[in-house]
């Protein structure tokens, strides 16, 4: 089996039957290689949907392997890569934090570079100057801070970095306290001005030993920090949720809090939008929060300019229009120069069969633009109110399922079928509603033909699959249970075909 | 204001209007009122510079946590320079914002200002239409803003007859001396268009 570790899984699936593949996954792959994956309802999957195989299934397009931490997991965590680096070059661990949280905890990499040019690494990462400074004397120089310009200091009062720079402990504290109140944690840099070193863990903590409130702050914001710049860290983006997700890569995938139930995409933290990509997704949200209230009215009440095309709304009756920007005057009606209009005015009130498109071209233009974006659009939101509804139809399905057990009419595992099957619609039309984006951006030609092809195969599913769990009661089970493999399939080929993780 | 930056600034006049290097640089600073949160700075256009000999007159607004926050500074005199805001005085300079430092002066600050004077960065603007035209046309926007400076900042010097007749030109229309200058300025020196702009 150990040979089997490193081929794709692909190929040797291909061959195997569905129910070989759920039975054979774990020695398959080995079971030291999941280490603490989380597999989504693996306990309690019921037998005899079939159509759930595909949540643990390696070659499943969605399939994503991540676990839930708590707080102390993490610290426990980035503790191991401190002592690690510790370990194996000569610096302190406060230091060691400063070289981790900026070279995204490559313990291996630091100490390739260390071994190579410990001085350019040091000096790269802010923690020794670029420049030997000259031995400090006791002498008179260190008598005064230079940012509070208090004179006759004693030289204990006095703190300061590797720069050799040195200021009073009042102001190193002051410093810290408005660094903190901006947000600066494992940022603050020395007072100097042109001096960028960086302020160690262990000099901040020993400076604000009598500030327990800016101590917590501290240690809460560099906590925050460390997991923000750890490549395989990402922060649970649900409300005041202290969980923070693991996974050894870095894809657009679908993580689900084991704490607060958030699902969201583990590369970008929005809510999870396959089969549209992270950079895709966040234009088409700019764009909705942009567009969508204006746009409706805007082609509902207004015309664009034909001169300028300016988007004008008439606020008269008259339909003699001047534009407000470029002064172009123009009959409203026929989209014509005001001034050839003349004795034609009236043509306007006649119907032509073949107006002449041509001077309203780049309007057309706009106008279609504006109609594209509206039909992605309705069907986008379209989807996501009918997602909302289906929520209320599973929330009655369980409620009848319960009053139906409570009855004595069957058992819980009876009637569960129901319920699967209004939680694979809600899966099946939150693919749908974001095939939309992704359908907006993309280029006319073969393959958009394909993925639209492919986009109606699956609405087509799964109005069936909606209407059939609305009448549940009255569908047979088998026929239920068909249509949700036929969904469930369509959905699968589709994030196969198009969905780059 | 703090007991700190109090002590600061007490020091921070007395080096201003003692060192006799800092009056030869022309900058100077002056107190609006007796707790110091609102200063006045002044600096002398650089040499070389389309502003040269110029007086300009700058805001600063000393905040509650100086020095460890930077004080905020614009100018009050009219600017034609891609970092500064023509209309507003606003100033894009990295010192007054990320890259301020609890060891700077307001002396620093006056310096890097004038500094900033003698070399613009277009590349970094505060003002799109200054450093279009300062990419673009260097020789006009050099033109206008040594006319600003003539007009607003009493630079000496001749100025552009062919510009300063295009603004006398407007402000006999009755229109004010600053917003003429804009006006032109900002339609490269198109007189119809500026008058568009003025009246629309």
């Amino acid at each position: 089996m150990a040979s089997h570790e490193s081929q794709m899984p692909s190929q040797e699936n291909s061959d195997q039957d569905d129910s070989d593949v759920d039975d054979d996954n774990f020695d398959y792959y080995g079971e030291d290689q999941f280490e603490v994956a989380m597999y989504e309802n693996r306990d309690d999957r019921p037998a005899g949907t079939s159509y759930r195989n595909a949540d643990a299934d390696p070659i499943d397009p969605e399939y994503f392997e991540y676990s839930c931490l708590q707080i102390c997991d993490v610290e426990r965590l980035l503790n191991e890569c401190v002592e690690a680096l510790c370990h194996a070059i000569p610096v302190t661990p406060a230091l060691a934090k400063v070289l981790l949280h900026n070279h995204k905890w490559d313990v291996a990499s630091l100490i390739r570079r260390y071994k190579l040019n410990c001085h350019l690494l040091l000096v790269e990462t802010h923690i020794k100057p670029p420049k030997p400074v000259a031995p400090s004397s006791t002498g008179q120089r260190f008598t005064s801070c230079p940012v509070c310009v208090r004179s006759n200091l004693a030289y204990s009062e006095l703190r300061g970095l590797a720069c050799g720079d040195q200021f009073c402990r009042s102001c190193w504290v002051m410093h810290c306290a408005s660094q903190l109140a901006q947000g600066a944690s494992t940022a603050i840099e020395c007072m100097e001005a042109k001096c960028s070193l960086l302020c160690p863990e262990d000099f901040v903590l020993k400076l604000l030993g009598d500030r327990p409130d800016l101590r917590a702050k501290y240690q809460h914001f560099v906590f925050q920090d460390h997991v923000k710049s750890h490549p395989e860290l990402r922060f649970c983006p649900g409300a005041d949720c202290p969980t923070v997700i693991r996974s050894k890569s870095l894809q657009a995938k679908r993580a689900v809090c084991k704490t607060c139930s958030t699902s969201f995409c583990f590369r970008c933290g929005i809510d999870y939008h396959a089969p549209t990509a992270c950079a895709t997704i966040k234009r088409w949200m700019i764009k909705c929060a942009d567009d969508s209230e204006t746009a409706n009215y805007i082609s509902a009440h207004t015309k664009d300019c034909p001169n300028c095309h300016a988007c004008i709304e008439k606020n008269g009756g008259c339909n003699h229009m001047q534009c407000a920007k470029c002064k172009h005057h123009f009959c409203w009606m026929c989209f014509g120069d005001w001034k050839t209009h003349g004795s034609e005015y009236y043509e306007c009130s006649r119907y032509k069969e073949n107006p002449t498109v041509a001077q309203e071209a780049v309007h057309v233009k706009a106008r279609r633009a504006l109609e594209k974006y509206l039909h992605y659009y309705e069907r986008f939101e379209n989807h996501s109110k009918s997602l909302k509804l289906e929520e209320e139809l599973r929330g009655k399905i369980k409620q009848k399922i319960d009053d139906k057990v409570n009855n004595h009419q069957g058992t819980w595992i009876d009637w569960q079928y129901l319920h699967d099957a209004a939680t694979l619609l809600t899966k099946c039309r939150y693919t749908l509603q974001y095939t939309y984006p992704y359908a907006y951006y993309m280029e006319p030609g073969p393959r958009k033909e394909l993925f639209e092809y492919q986009q109606a195969q699956l609405e087509k599913e799964i109005e069936e699959l909606s209407w059939k769990v609305e009448r549940a009661e009255t569908t047979d089970r088998g026929d239920l249970e068909n249509q949700m493999n036929v969904a469930e399939k369509k959905r699968l080929t589709l994030l196969q075909d198009f969905f780059d993780k | 204001m703090s007991n700190i930056a109090f002590q600061r600034l007490q020091r921070e006049f007395k080096e201003v209007i003692t060192n006799a290097e800092i009056a030869q640089t022309g900058i100077r600073l002056d107190t609006s009122d007796d707790t110091l949160t609102k200063l006045k700075g002044e600096i002398k256009g650089p040499p070389d510079s389309p502003y040269e000999g110029g007086t300009f007159k700058l805001d600063i607004i000393i905040p509650d946590n100086y020095p460890f926050h930077p004080p905020k500074v614009s100018f009050e005199t009219k600017i034609w320079h891609p970092n500064i805001s023509s209309q507003t005085g606003t100033i894009c300079l990295d010192i007054l914002k990320d890259q301020w430092a609890a060891s700077l002066t307001l002396r620093t600050v006056l310096l890097s200002v004038q500094s900033l004077l003698a070399a613009p960065e277009p590349s970094d603007p505060q003002d799109a239409v200054v450093a279009k035209q300062c990419l673009t046309h260097p020789q006009m926007f050099t033109e206008t803003a040594r006319l600003w400076a003539q007009v607003c900042a009493d630079a000496p010097g001749e100025r552009n007859s062919q510009l300063y007749k295009k603004l006398t030109q407007l402000m006999d229309m009755g229109v004010g001396k600053e917003s003429a200058l804009s006006a032109l300025s900002c339609n490269s020196w198109d007189v119809s268009k500026a008058t568009e702009h003025l009246f629309s």
